[in-house]
């Protein structure tokens, strides 16, 4: 005897339940509060958890930037130049050094550190003097000076 | 005539040493880290790598995991060859931007290729009924540093 359609107590009932609402819970179990320990208010933490946490690899990046860039602030402050001095001239002297790298330098390899904020010292000191020129007034000029003799 | 507050500029005044001078003494230091480096005196060395699109301050016998695929086997030896920093204890070299491949020697070996723990991308808009779960797997290497070598080549 064949049946063409199934019997009415035969139904398809849920039976892993339990561990389709463990896979949700693991994820909430060192939170704070009864969202711990019930579904209904671990599935919105656990959802706000992972949302946060993938635009928190976005800014991540961003927050150590500014990191390293405050601690080399503070390390080049240490040897007598400001940030935008010691990077900009860093970066005029063909020196391709990462701020992370930098930063790590400044921390374990004081002396390295000190090179470079001697050499960009230097490098400022060299751009100062190209750009005051030689002192001579161009051609063509009656008198720009007016000179004391 | 009397010095007034603009008779000089108001910027201090920069002097920069005799280039004669400067050579001669830029000479001698070349040629004792050169004697340095020959003599073999110095103790550990540390290089700043530029490898994998990052920057890596190395030093002998340590570990590296990068973020990505490299077309290596496993036990394969590879020489890094962006060296931009070298440095001991008394001295360092500093490239612009990188230092010359027969002065500087960096040899690894790939010991690991693995995935990364599963990490969670989820996308979620309140009352629009919108989320998205995806799981990503990054490809990882493990780099093992095996020496670093320099060469006294110093001009």
């Amino acid at each position: 005897m064949v049946l063409l359609s199934a019997p009415r107590w035969l139904r398809s009932r849920l039976t892993d339940r339990f561990w389709r609402v463990q896979e949700v819970l693991k994820y909430a179990r060192h939170f704070r509060g009864r969202k711990n320990r019930c579904y209904k208010l671990a599935v919105r933490s656990v959802r706000r958890a992972f949302v946060r946490s993938t635009k928190a690899r976005r800014e991540k990046k961003r927050f150590l930037r500014a990191l390293w860039i405050t601690r080399i602030e503070a390390a080049s402050l240490e040897h007598g130049l400001k940030y935008p001095a010691f990077i900009s001239n860093l970066f005029k002297s063909q020196v391709e050094l990462n701020r992370k790298m930098i930063a790590d330098l400044a921390i374990y390899e004081p002396k390295t550190f000190k090179s470079l904020a001697a050499l960009a010292q230097r490098r400022r000191q060299e751009g100062f003097l190209a750009a005051l020129g030689d002192g001579k007034e161009p051609e063509g000029i009656f008198s720009r000076v007016v000179h004391h003799y | 005539v009397a010095k007034t507050s603009l008779t000089s500029p108001p910027w201090p005044e920069v002097k920069l040493p005799d280039p004669v001078e400067e050579a001669k003494y830029h000479a001698e230091v070349v040629q004792k880290v050169n004697k340095m480096i020959a003599t073999g005196q110095y103790g550990r060395l540390f290089a700043v790598v530029h490898f994998a699109s990052k920057q890596w301050k190395i030093t002998s016998e340590d570990l590296i995991m990068m973020d990505n695929v490299l077309e290596a086997e496993c036990g394969d030896r590879i020489r890094m060859e962006k060296v931009l920093l070298v440095g001991a204890d008394d001295f360092t070299l500093i490239g612009r931007p990188l230092l010359g491949k027969d002065l500087v020697r960096v040899e690894a070996t790939v010991i690991e290729k693995t995935e990364s723990w599963p990490k969670i991308n989820m996308r979620f808009w309140k009352r629009h009924n919108y989320q998205r779960k995806k799981i990503i797997t990054n490809p990882q290497t493990v780099l093992r540093i095996n020496t670093i070598e320099i060469f006294p080549c110093l001009v």
